[in-house]
């Protein structure tokens, strides 16, 4: 298999490629426009979280408390809204900055403190799950649930241009703000990575650490502002699922959308584009697992639906492995080919001097 | 050497204990936040949590003075006297299945997997139990021509009960091992980080078990949805029920055979990991890879190797909670974490065996007061607050050591550390 993808790797990259694209449009305008619209909501926080993890991981932090970071800022975002009673807007704002906070405070207690990075995400994750239940108990007297009729989810845009579009206009119309964020955020973040200063750094950080020192670059200072802006991305995903699709908190609201973020950013290579539609892909396995349960004459047990993006994500992570160990085959073929003999040489000559 | 050896327990044991005590008091912040008094608030936890029943304050978990019914006090020693059963039984029963994925975390951080899928093995082991231990009784009745297993001969019944629970753990045990095997291959083979392809292979299970549940499993048109209750001779009886009715201090607990098999698994363990070869290819293993292969150690195997024996503890404990104390698999157990606790007990412990067994009683007590406190007006999520805490800072062990070393060289002339440095002591 490692062979056949070796001689025809490209081939099949741009066959599936073509593929992607064919199957893509089919389904976007061949689909109820419900669903589609539940995909692309649904994509959204895996698309904010997706970029929160490939940011981390292109400054060679493996940051596995995006889940926490998610679900701080869901908490923060009602929280916010409820106890002032101010616009969504605020809360959003508020989601964002404690993402933010936390994601330094995580990057100081790794960096400079050095706590174990597993550990102390999972440290972390559980804090964060059990502290937002304490304090809705105790600051909101909530249980299970914190909703208020004061508390509104974000309103909804319509787009300038192509909400006069006829058929556009219920596919790529009619979401919140947060929603076209995301979309914008997808290009931020390739622009921040690919075309600056910053980006370059980040990114020779996490190729090579002492090869970045080494030129000059404040490894610490990087890793600690890519670990914030992560954070500030998981806290905007996590406000968009407490006031975004709904407008209200519940206990661990986020379940496990962190952790699939993160395997979407694998899944992409840590490129942002790729980022964006892979989420499109796991928000239309989720849409379609809610669908088919509305669907009256279908019966497809829902449990097993809801499983389909986990099965989706190991699969993905079988073959990017597949895809790694190729490549990595490959490498070490051409090297053989190509200094096998000299290597060849070298040795007989070494064993000569020594005889 | 016996003085070093001392030193070295007391650091090994200083800094949890340290932890502990620093994660109570950061704790407290939030107990405040709450508008409670943190003592007050404590000494309610450790009390429902570790002291005899009616336990008032601190004092009362070591020397209680309970009143008897003719008005006089005695004193007696809190963590025996066992009137109207002790906490300290549950915290054990509650413990049982912690020690046992603990231990299985510990085996596959051993060998530098960090695989946290004990929840997803853990699960699937007692849903496997749950269906056994109610099917397999039922096709020996059918086979047997028995229409009332209440009629059953004695000696079937005996040798029932002897045969079906080791049946019932093994296949826990090998459902457990292969789900631990598929993310062990796919590490070692594909080189897929274990961490993520374990947390996915979690949720799949869940979704899965709580499917089985919910559909096919279905005993009853109950709300919650849950299994058939298993046969009385797959029963592991509890000791108030069985060996020891008498015995009031187990009395409210489903403390059972299960912390026999999980302390004896405990030795097991031990054994294997710091006593055999395979044990010590292994932990070889988890040192670097590239040097055990190097070293003649078969890497892969003994990855591979850990991961089944860790799948298997983790489907154990599964099979325990089930036969054990709960004899029914009620939907929402998939989803309460004990996993997940383990693997908080075995970091807590540094992967030390006497650690385990100690730890991962306190946690239960601490999760088991923090339940009792819901009735009182501080949530329960106080108890996962605290030991999330206790995780934090016991591995800032080089953040404290730092800070000590920069004490003592402020405390010392320099010209003596000079000396002390100087005839080659492994400086740390």
């Amino acid at each position: 298999m490692i062979t056949f993808f070796n001689r025809y790797g490209r081939a099949v990259r741009i066959g599936l490629l073509i593929a992607g694209v064919v199957i893509a449009v089919l389904f976007f305008f061949g689909l109820p426009v419900i669903l589609v619209q539940s995909s692309i909501r649904l994509a959204t926080p895996y698309i904010l979280g997706s970029l929160a993890a490939l940011i981390a991981s292109r400054a060679g932090v493996l940051n596995l408390a995006i889940e926490g970071k998610m679900l701080l800022g869901a908490f923060i975002a009602i929280a916010v809204m409820y106890k002032t009673g101010l616009d969504p807007l605020v809360g959003v704002i508020a989601a964002v900055l404690s993402g933010g906070i936390l994601g330094f405070i995580f990057a100081v207690l790794y960096l400079r403190i050095r706590i174990n990075l597993i550990i102390l995400a999972l440290a972390v994750n559980l804090f964060i799950a059990n502290a937002t239940v304490f304090f809705m108990r105790t600051s909101f007297g909530a249980f299970g649930t914190l909703a208020d009729p004061s508390i509104h989810s974000l309103p909804v845009l319509s787009l300038p241009v192509i909400g006069n579009i006829p058929f556009l206009a219920d596919r790529f119309s009619g979401y919140n703000a947060i929603v076209y964020v995301s979309w914008i955020m997808v290009i931020v973040v390739w622009v921040i990575l690919f075309r600056t200063r910053f980006g370059r750094h980040i990114r020779a950080v996490g190729q090579n650490r002492e090869a970045a020192e080494a030129v000059g670059i404040n490894v610490t200072l990087v890793q600690i502002f890519a670990l914030t802006l992560s954070g500030m991305l998981a806290g905007l995903a996590g406000a968009f699922l407490s006031i975004g699709i709904l407008s209200q908190f519940v206990e661990n609201m986020t379940a496990g959308r962190g952790w699939i973020s993160i395997t979407v950013s694998l899944f992409a290579f840590e490129g942002p584009i790729a980022a964006f539609f892979t989420s499109l892909f796991f928000g239309f396995s989720e849409a379609l697992s809610f669908y088919l349960q509305s669907q009256p004459n279908v019966s497809i047990p829902s449990d097993l639906l809801l499983a389909l993006p986990q099965f989706a994500t190991i699969a993905a992570l079988v073959l990017v492995a597949v895809r790694i160990r190729a490549a990595e085959l490959l490498k070490r073929r051409n090297f053989a080919a190509q200094f096998g003999q000299e290597l060849a040489n070298l040795k007989r000559g070494l064993v000569g001097i020594k005889d | 050497m016996t003085q070093n050896r001392f030193r070295q327990w007391f650091e090994n044991a200083a800094i949890p204990i340290v932890a502990i005590l620093l994660g109570l008091l950061v704790s407290s912040i939030f107990v405040f936040l709450a508008h409670s008094d943190p003592i007050d608030a404590y000494q309610h936890l450790f009390c429902e949590g570790f002291g005899p029943r009616g336990c008032q304050t601190f004092g009362d978990i070591i020397v209680f003075h309970p009143q008897a019914e003719d008005g006089t006090t005695q004193t007696v020693f809190g963590p025996t006297y066992g009137s109207g059963g002790h906490p300290l039984a549950i915290d054990v029963e509650r413990a049982t299945i912690l020690i046992l994925a603990a231990l299985s975390a510990t085996v596959a951080f051993q060998a530098g997997m960090f695989s946290i899928g004990m929840d997803g093995q853990l699960v699937l082991g007692a849903i496997t139990v749950a269906f056994l231990g109610y099917w397999l009784p039922n096709q020996v009745y059918a086979l047997a021509g028995i229409a009332d297993p209440k009629a059953a001969p004695e000696s079937l019944l005996t040798i029932m009960h002897l045969i079906i629970p080791l049946v019932c753990i093994a296949a826990a045990m090998t459902v457990g091992a292969v789900y631990s095997w598929i993310a062990g291959y796919l590490k070692v083979k594909l080189n897929v980080n274990e961490l993520i392809s374990t947390i996915i292979l979690n949720a799949i299970a869940v979704q899965v078990v709580g499917y089985l549940v919910r559909n096919p499993l279905r005993s009853d048109f109950n709300s919650t949805a849950r299994t058939f209750r298993i046969d009385d001779t797959a029963w592991l009886v509890p000791f108030n029920r069985g060996i020891l009715p008498g015995v009031e201090w187990f009395s409210g607990s489903r403390t059972g055979i299960g912390i026999i098999i999980a302390i004896v698994a405990a030795v097991l363990v031990g054994f294997y990991l710091w006593r055999t070869n395979a044990g010590y290819e292994q932990r070889m293993t988890r040192g670097s890879r590239l040097f055990a292969r190097f070293g003649g150690v078969p890497s892969e195997r003994a990855a591979i190797r850990a991961m089944l024996i860790s799948g298997a503890l983790s489907g154990l404990a599964g099979a325990i909670q089930i036969l054990g104390v709960e004899r029914r698999f009620v939907d929402g157990f998939q989803s309460t974490g004990f996993g997940f606790d383990g693997v908080l007990v075995a970091i807590l412990a540094r992967e030390s065996i006497p650690g385990i067994l100690l730890v991962g009683v306190f946690f239960a007590g601490l999760e088991q007061g923090a339940i009792n406190l819901q009735f009182g007006d501080l949530p329960r999520q106080l108890g996962s607050i605290i030991i999330a805490f206790i995780i934090l800072f016991n591995s800032m062990e080089d953040f404290f050591r730092r800070i000590l070393s920069r004490i003592q060289s402020r405390l010392r002339p320099p010209q003596r550390t000079q000396l002390a440095e100087a005839p080659g002591e492994p400086s740390t």
